[in-house]
């Protein structure tokens, strides 16, 4: 395989059998079409280069910003596509949940914009939404913004429509599934690959899958944010089912632990939607059907909405020296000194303040270990010696004195906490300077 | 598939505002003495609140002054009450710091805030109230008055606007007020010239939002601008970081969720409407797409009041990446705020009577600017109180007020009541007491303004006096 450019890595992704070991159902083949594949890590590859494709030769010549809004995928593979073209990129959201996602745009060169909150005193008179402002700000002819509108863009579905589905049809001998399952995000893959397969064979069986409302799954909808989906037509989908966030992260561990496919929840969520719907057809069918779902992306930029939802999957041994392991006695009689005994300490004093509030005030002569790296050594043990004597001080005398028990409890002799902390300190009247 | 059974939005009522409902001849008695509508305050639930927010302080380890927002409600009972507990007053007129003042707050529990004239800024200097200033112009109006009338120095801050935030841009909406804060070198230039007449004490910021992470942005902002301060030796001791804490109006959330779905559909044609002449709040329905954005109060708000300044607290700084409470205690800086909704929290509700009924139509003794819940997009249903207790199926109404206007609609959307009302019922708007009750009144066609009074329990029952006889000493029923 040789290629030019890495667009030309965009599709063609396999569709791989799920074992039935895993999902259970006996008279259905159910396969996955691997998304996760492309070059830039989703589906949205393909939709991205759809759009941004007819507009690049304006864009290149007049040396546009490609805008988008998109809080994930698209932004991604727009990024680099528009970086493959010597071209900024701006993503405009309402929210960036993820932040592995934030980290990860801004690594790859593009402008995040966040779009304001809502009004807490509202203005009725107000109609124009900041979404509103925004689009005619880039409808503005010489705006210097190329807008590649996946919300409503046709390319966005003729992506799938001459991509995703016919290559579907083709791994399956010229067949169209029996049933389709996909999750509803710009609504451009499920629409375009209905189409595609309906093509083959009016009666497939379409299944979309949407977010319960209270629930945040990144790349899906809620059943009302659809609607405001220019791409979304119910009358695509037989049926639209809700999924909650519980059942696509148990669906991207068995893809993840059992099938050899590091998904992300999208893919999750379209799995168990897919067994869970395909399980009750599945007893009374009597002869072969097949289904075919999509895993849209991977699973690394979700670890930290993973580890919100199911601390447990990362559960950590525990370290030692931990200041939480500390008795509320031990913390009660922990060595501490008034601000008059202080002002005479002959030792060494550690302020364990953010360096920022360090810089701006702190007792002369004191270093400054901030309280997070403070806790990081003591897990390896005494950071200094015992003949050294320490006073440790903090905003208010209350971590400074866990810290000063935790020291006494791995035997250092002579540590004392600043009672009341620097801000006694202070309002002793006691000298603080600038660093 | 429609959904046709009746949406409630039930308001979350505490049991004190409950038990003011459960008292119908209490109720009757005060609507049929002083008029329609009639605006009833609970001044006594105003220390809980206040408690709450002391408590979010102490969790991270913090001080500072939490200041009354007066602008959300013109009680001087509600005032008086406040002037009794640790709470400040944030005031935003001359006539405002005068009824502070006349409360019982002494000056050094008082902000001076919003927009000033010459009158507002004399008379807090000569009591030495706190003044937060919007603007550079303000600073000099305010030094020359000092400096013209020997008035003592006087403890000002500044507002500050327009935050930059690093890597990802969070936008805020473009406010009138404050000082930009890029210029903030130039208008500690204009205080160190004036340093004999103004005593800079600290920065303040006051966003109209509901995102947090603007907030972030703002407060990371205002103590880069307290270092600033400190770098040029000018000692200050405080941010403030105003209001927009919020209220939680609904008891429960999946009614809310319900209702918002099916008013999408409704928009798009797919159920009947729900609204008066399918008003939709904000969406359009633009070729069997929802476009717009829903123009409502997020009346199911889990985390509001006290749980809203804790979860900014909690928040890292974008910039130096610890939590903002931290920072503010590491940084020795007090925290003041500046709640009025919040701090009014089931403090208050309008009682109105039902005048007719025809079908759907529900006309009251009242209009909308006495309640002007549809004018602040907060949507929650009234309580119906009806002399004798009648079983009959919910029905949806209109409420319609008592202007001679087609616009005078009091809900336009269609209220789910647990049965048809009959002229002479009670409906009970609760929860109203922060922005609602008087905020927009008018005497529009010399239809009267509400009158105010305030209830207090004692001796196990609810006592009344007009909302102007109220003091925290109240006469106790055995003395009297």
């Amino acid at each position: 395989m040789r290629f030019d450019d890495m667009t030309e890595a965009i599709g063609n992704t396999p569709l791989v059998r799920i074992d039935p070991a895993v999902h259970g159902l006996r008279n259905i083949d159910l396969y996955a079409k691997m998304e996760l594949l492309n070059p830039f890590g989703s589906l949205k590859d393909r939709a991205a280069l759809a759009m941004l494709r007819p507009l690049l030769p304006g864009a290149t010549e007049r040396g546009d910003t490609v805008v988008e809004l998109s809080s994930g995928n698209t932004a991604k593979a727009l990024a680099m596509l528009a970086g493959m073209h010597g071209l900024p990129f701006k993503s405009v959201t309402n929210r960036m949940k993820v932040p592995e996602v934030k980290d990860l745009l801004l690594l790859l060169g593009a402008e995040i914009e966040e779009l304001p909150g809502q009004a807490e005193c509202l203005d009725p008179t107000d109609t124009e939404d900041p979404l509103t402002r925004m689009h005619q700000a880039l409808a503005a002819n010489g705006s210097g913004y190329v807008h590649t509108d996946q919300y409503f863009n046709e390319n966005n579905v003729e992506a799938h429509l001459s991509g995703t589905g016919p290559e579907i049809v083709k791994d399956l001998d010229g067949r169209a599934p029996d049933y389709f399952i996909a999750c509803v995000g710009t609504a451009g893959s499920s629409t375009g690959v209905a189409r595609a397969l309906r093509q083959h064979d009016p009666d497939v069986r379409v299944i979309g899958l949407v977010a319960r409302k209270s629930d945040f799954i990144p790349g899906i909808r809620t059943i009302d944010e659809v609607h405001e989906v220019g791409l979304f037509d119910p009358g695509v989908y037989d049926t639209v089912e809700t999924i909650g966030t519980d059942e696509a992260i148990d669906g991207m561990l068995t893809l993840i632990r059992r099938c050899g496919t590091p998904a992300g929840p999208t893919g999750g969520g379209a799995y168990q939607g897919a067994v869970r719907h395909l399980r009750e057809l599945d007893a009374s069918l009597t002869e072969r059907r097949t289904a075919v779902f999509i895993v849209c992306d991977r699973m690394e930029s979700y670890l930290s909405y993973l580890r919100e939802r199911r601390p447990e999957l990362f559960g950590r041994p525990a370290r030692n020296n931990d200041h939480r392991a500390l008795s509320d006695a031990e913390v009660r009689d922990a060595p501490t000194i008034g601000v008059e005994e202080a002002r005479d300490w002959p030792g060494l004093v550690v302020d364990l303040r953010s360096p920022y509030a360090y810089q701006a005030k702190h007792i002369a002569g004191s270093i400054n270990i901030v309280d997070e790296i403070f806790d990081e050594l003591l897990h390896g043990g005494l950071p200094f010696s015992r003949t050294q004597q320490v006073l440790l001080v903090c905003p208010v005398g209350e971590k400074s004195a866990r810290y000063a028990a935790l020291l006494h409890r791995m035997g250092h002799p002579s540590v004392r906490s600043l009672a009341g902390g620097i801000i006694a300190w202070r309002d002793a009247g006691a000298e603080l300077v600038r660093a | 598939m429609p959904d046709l059974k009746p949406l409630h939005l039930t308001p979350r009522t505490a049991p004190a505002l409950r038990s003011v409902l459960d008292d119908p001849a209490l109720l009757t008695q005060l609507i049929n003495g002083l008029g329609s509508p009639l605006n009833i305050v609970l001044p006594d639930l105003l220390e809980a609140n206040v408690e709450a927010f002391r408590e979010s302080y102490r969790r991270h380890r913090l001080r500072g002054r939490i200041y009354f927002a007066h602008k959300a409600n013109r009680s001087a009972a509600l005032l008086r009450r406040l002037a009794a507990t640790e709470a400040g007053a944030d005031v935003a007129s001359l006539a405002e710091l005068q009824h502070a003042l006349g409360a019982g707050f002494t000056p050094d529990r008082i902000m001076a805030t919003g927009p000033k004239n010459r009158e507002f800024l004399w008379l807090a200097a000569r009591t030495g109230v706190i003044v937060n200033a919007d603007s550079p112009g303000e600073l000099t109006d305010l030094a020359d008055l000092v400096a013209a009338h020997g008035l003592p120095r006087v403890r000002v801050m500044v507002r500050l606007s327009g935050f930059a935030s690093q890597g990802v841009q969070v936008i805020s909406r473009r406010s009138r007020f404050g000082v930009p804060s890029r210029a903030l070198a130039e208008v500690l230039d204009l205080l160190e010239k004036h340093r004999e007449e103004l005593e800079l004490v600290g920065v303040a910021y006051h966003l109209d939002t509901i995102g947090w992470p603007e907030k972030a942005v703002a407060l990371e902002g205002c103590l880069a601008a307290l270092e600033e301060c400190q770098a040029r030796g000018l000692p200050v001791r405080s941010v403030d970081i105003g209001g927009g804490f919020g209220v939680n109006y609904l008891a429960d959330g999946a009614e809310w969720e319900r209702y918002t779905s099916e008013l999408a559909q409704a928009v798009l044609g797919k159920r009947e409407p729900m609204t008066w002449n399918g008003h939709g709040y904000g969406l359009r329905n633009d070729a069997g797409t929802l476009r717009g954005v829903l123009g409502l109060y997020p009346a199911h708000r889990p985390v509001s009041g006290a749980g809203y300044l804790d979860q900014l607290l909690g928040a890292d700084a974008p910039g130096l990446r610890r939590p903002l409470g931290s920072l503010l205690l590491d940084t020795m800086y007090d925290l003041d705020i500046e709640p009025g909704r919040a701090l009014l929290d089931q403090c208050g509700l309008v009682l109105t009577r039902v005048l007719e009924v025809r079908g759907e139509l529900v006309r009251l003794d009242c209009n909308a600017r006495d309640v002007s819940l549809e004018e602040h997009g907060v949507l929650m249903d009234p309580v119906l109180i009806s002399r004798e207790s009648r079983s009959d199926d919910p029905a949806g109404v209109y409420l319609l007020g008592n202007l001679c206007l087609e616009a005078d609609l009091i809900t336009r959307r269609k209220v789910f009541l647990p049965r048809r009302p009959e002229p002479g019922d009670l409906l009970a708007f609760v929860n109203t007491a922060g922005y609602f009750m008087d905020f927009s009144a008018t005497q529009a066609l010399l239809q009267p303004i509400g009158r105010k009074v305030a209830v207090y329990r004692d001796g196990g029952v609810w006592r009344w006096c007009l909302d102007e006889q109220y003091w925290p000493v109240h006469p106790r029923a055995e003395e009297s």
